[in-house]
């Protein structure tokens, strides 16, 4: 077992496997820190779903599998989707669960009916855009590899770059425009870092299981601290963790999947903070509550006693 | 009976019950739930088989409330413990499905059951899935299932319609005059996770929920009654399984996705001209009152 | 016999309490107003009250007993912002829902449902609107409606969470008859009242509250400056110049 497992890491490609699926964790995880506290957890599923439709557009129109062009193929369905959802709330009696809901499944439902022309076609054997569906991280080789880990690490850099304004605009949006802050241009550049994080997490981790890469971190996060820095910052630790452990895990045996191990690597990070953070912690606070109600029962004996009788209408 | 019309009776049966159970998700803003049931029943069923050894369809029922259940309950708990209600969403189903689909791949020589299928269904081979059922002959087994949920479905609906009712439009009130709201939803859960389990054979784990969600929506747009509500969005349901099948083997593509994209493009239809609530008719409104 | 008896209600969210040893008696055939500034309580007290949400510690009794919903004696009327409007129904249904629970399980309303939602619509003055959509209506008519549905529920005692928030002059006056014919037949209503230029005006009795029970009582014994400085403490200071002038007529 330790030899096999210094076997992998040793491995060239599996260490810019394991470096791509860390950053990826980290971008993820933070954008995914913003995307909870705007209430919008849920629209990175149903993006990470639309990818499909455009990865299979990108394919039938190039005919080739780059991976650049699919992940822009990726984008812009996802983009899309987005922004579908958000028309359908503004603009109708339709809530935002149903629409996030519709959209998702329409997308996905759209992308099925095209992988099936994809596998017609007669360069597509459509094995490699399933990899799509539940993420192949460890086959993946080569520039594909340092493409998502470049995609990612110039993610977190513009993210870093824009979040002050990002931190308002989440806060507080009516006060970001009142400070002349281009709110409209904001919350777009923010959908397509979160569309880009998404795509980019696609291939390690597929399109149903992306959302938890979003949301599972930085739930986890948010336990541990109550400013929005440490939050976005932990957030990133946990994705990265999560995502290199559940890399570790998928390349000890052979066909298993990424994407599944790396959900269940957040969770269980996820399960950790929710009982045992400090403050915030279930636990912590169950023992806390323990001794609180005590308390409230001696002090409500006291005022018992004082108190002569009770106001009568 | 033809094998087309095996595919399109077992198509519109999946089109009526998703149809009609959607429409109480949709009030109830509950969309995201079923959209998370529908992932996590691929657990139950994987568990189902482990346990039983069998892909029988009544195990597979079982399996599916049971996680779908757990589903339910498990976002209750994560909301209730504080998180907000899409993030528990979030968290409870991609790990449930996380661990179905491990299941799946560790136990893959025994389990008969391949993730592309669950997900996106197989109608075509649903015709030739036979099973015999006490004194009937042989029949479809989707359309057994299928044809049980809906009766079951509308039995239950039909029992506690306004039970239903009155909890999705003012659960507060409900609770005031003692009816058992947390109970009432966990019995629609149930529903939901039956619903989607018959249907999985034909459509699949993710399809199921355009299948759910979208004549739902669509109906909503059209209609100030519940019970027309309801009515609309079964026959939307079945029209969308009926013309999907024509255009999947017109185009020779998957026809469980197609009829995804045909719900989307009614969907997208109705949004836009609906006499009362569309977009269009919206705009005209507007415009004739400035002018007035 | 009081409809209504509250002793030291205590409930909390998380650790703060949000009501804390609340305790007051209630007469019977009285309109009471439950007054106090945001974040008193108010609502919780009432959902309290009917059971909605958990109660820490007290007692809570209801003609007597404790409260239970199959008994029928107690109608409610949630704040208007608590329900979805586009939700697909017209006025005459959301009336026949205050029928639900005479009705029972596995039934449907009947057509003498039907009679007393129509009889209930018209009380308000809303029988031209029972078959228009909710969300078509405007918000005093919603609020009419909403109140036509307590009305439905035939109830001995009533509570209303803020049912003049956001009205028309017209439904504020039909509401406020509305109450008088309820207090004529003997009825308790708890209304939760924000307005402290319309207390005296509206209501028999007061409770002022926050967190705790400040005082409560015959409104023109109660509702004095000193006890609503005390439940209003330093937010007074603005009220005192238009509102209190009441106070000193």
């Amino acid at each position: 077992m330790n030899d096999l497992l210094r076997m992998i890491l040793l491995d060239a490609n599996t260490q810019w496997v394991l470096i791509g699926t860390m950053l990826l964790g980290i971008a993820s995880g933070v954008l995914g820190g913003i995307a909870l506290l705007r209430k919008q957890s849920l629209i990175g599923d149903a993006v990470a779903h639309a990818a499909l439709p455009g990865i299979c557009i990108a394919f039938l129109l190039s005919g080739e599998k780059s991976l650049f062009v699919l992940l822009i193929g990726a984008t812009i369905t996802g983009l899309l989707a987005a922004y579908s959802i958000q028309f359908i709330i503004s603009s109708s009696i339709i809530k935002e669960d149903a629409a996030i809901c519709l959209v998702l499944s329409v997308f996905f439902g759209f992308g099925i009916v095209l992988l099936t022309k994809v596998s017609q076609t007669p360069s597509g054997n459509k094995s490699g855009l399933d990899d799509f569906i539940f993420g192949q991280a460890a086959s993946l080789v080569g520039n594909d590899v340092k493409l998502m880990a470049g995609a990612a690490a110039v993610l977190i850099f513009i993210t870093a770059l824009i979040f002050k304004e990002l931190k308002v605009l989440t806060f507080d949006p009516s006060f970001a425009k009142g400070l002349g802050l281009p709110t409209g241009l904001l919350n777009f550049l923010f959908l397509s870092l979160l569309v880009a994080a998404v795509v980019v997490g696609i291939q390690a981790v597929g399109v149903i299981l992306m959302a938890a890469l979003l949301i599972t971190p930085a739930i986890a996060a948010r336990y541990w601290t109550n400013s929005l820095s440490k939050m976005i910052v932990i957030s990133g630790i946990f994705g990265a963790l999560s995502g290199m452990a559940g890399t570790l895990i998928s390349t000890l045996g052979e066909g298993l999947p990424t994407g599944p191990f790396i959900v269940v690597t957040a969770t269980a990070l996820f399960l950790i903070s929710m009982l045992f953070a400090p403050e915030r912690g279930l636990v912590t606070k169950w023992i806390k509550r323990i001794a609180n109600n005590k308390q409230l029962r001696n002090n409500k004996l006291l005022q018992g006693e004082k108190r002569s009788g009770y106001h009568e209408l | 009976m033809s094998y087309e019309s095996w595919i399109l009776i077992v198509g519109s049966l999946a089109g009526v019950t998703c149809g009609i159970t959607g429409c109480f998700l949709i009030l109830r803003k509950l969309s995201m739930l079923a959209d998370a049931i529908s992932h996590t029943v691929l657990l139950g069923i994987v568990l189902a088989f482990i346990v039983s050894q069998s892909m029988s369809g009544i195990y597979m029922l079982i399996g599916a409330v049971v996680v779908g259940l757990l589903t339910a309950v498990g976002v209750q708990m994560l909301h209730h413990a504080g998180i907000q209600e899409d993030a528990s969403i979030g968290v409870v189903f991609t790990f449930l499905f996380a661990v179905g689909v491990i299941l799946i791949t560790v136990f893959a020589d025994d389990v008969h059951l391949d993730v592309d299928h669950a997900l996106m269904g197989e109608i075509t081979f649903v015709p030739w899935d036979l099973v015999q059922w006490g004194f009937l002959p042989e029949l479809p087994k989707a359309f057994l299932m299928l044809s049980t949920v809906l009766v079951i479905n509308l039995v239950i609906i039909g029992l506690f319609y306004k039970e239903l009712k009155i909890t999705s439009f003012d659960p507060q009130m409900a609770a005031a005059i003692g009816l058992p709201v947390l109970l009432i939803h966990y019995l629609l859960m149930g529903l939901v996770s039956i619903t989607t389990v018959a249907s999985f054979d034909s459509v699949g784990a993710i399809l199921v929920v355009a299948m759910l969600i979208a004549p739902g929506a669509s109906a909503y747009l059209l209609t100030n009654k519940l019970s027309i509500m309801l009515l609309l969005s079964a026959l939307i349901g079945v029209s969308a399984a009926v013309i999907g099948y024509y255009l999947a083997s017109w185009l020779d593509v998957s026809i469980s996705g197609s009829m995804a994209t045909v719900n989307g493009i009614i969907f997208a239809l109705v949004f836009l001209f609906s006499p009362t609530k569309g977009l269009l008719s919206r705009k005209f409104t507007m415009k004739k009152l400035k002018m007035d | 016999m009081n409809p209504v008896v509250v002793e030291n209600l205590t409930v909390a969210y998380q650790k703060k309490p949000v009501l804390s040893n609340v305790s007051f008696e209630v007469p019977e055939g009285k309109l009471i107003g439950i007054i106090g500034p945001n974040g008193a309580g108010k609502s919780t007290l009432i959902k309290a009250i009917l059971g909605l949400i958990p109660k820490a510690a007290g007692e809570i009794k209801i003609y007597d007993k404790k409260y239970r919903p199959k008994d029928r004696v107690v109608g409610y009327v949630p704040q208007r912002g608590s329900v979805d409007w586009d939700f697909p129904t017209n006025a005459l249904d959301v009336v026949l829902m205050g029928r639900y629970g005479h009705v029972g399980w596995f039934k449907r309303p009947g057509k003498k449902d039907t009679e007393i939602a129509m009889e209930c619509l018209k009380k308000v003055g809303m029988e031209k609107y029972a078959n228009r959509q909710i969300s078509q209506l405007s918000g005093g008519q919603q609020q009419r409606v909403f109140l036509a549905r307590a009305l439905a529920q035939d109830a001995k005692v009533y509570f209303m969470d803020e049912p003049f928030v956001g009205v028309d002059a017209a439904t504020e006056r039909a509401i406020i008859e509305l109450l008088n014919e309820l207090k004529r037949q003997g009825k308790t209503v708890l209304v939760v009242h924000h307005d402290l230029q319309t207390v005296k005006e509206y209501f028999d009795h007061v409770m002022l509250l926050n967190v705790n029970t400040i005082a409560a009582g015959p409104t023109e014994e109660v509702f004095t400056l000193e006890n609503l400085t005390r439940t209003y403490g330093g937010k007074l200071s603005f009220l005192e110049k238009d509102q209190l002038i009441v106070e000193q007529k």
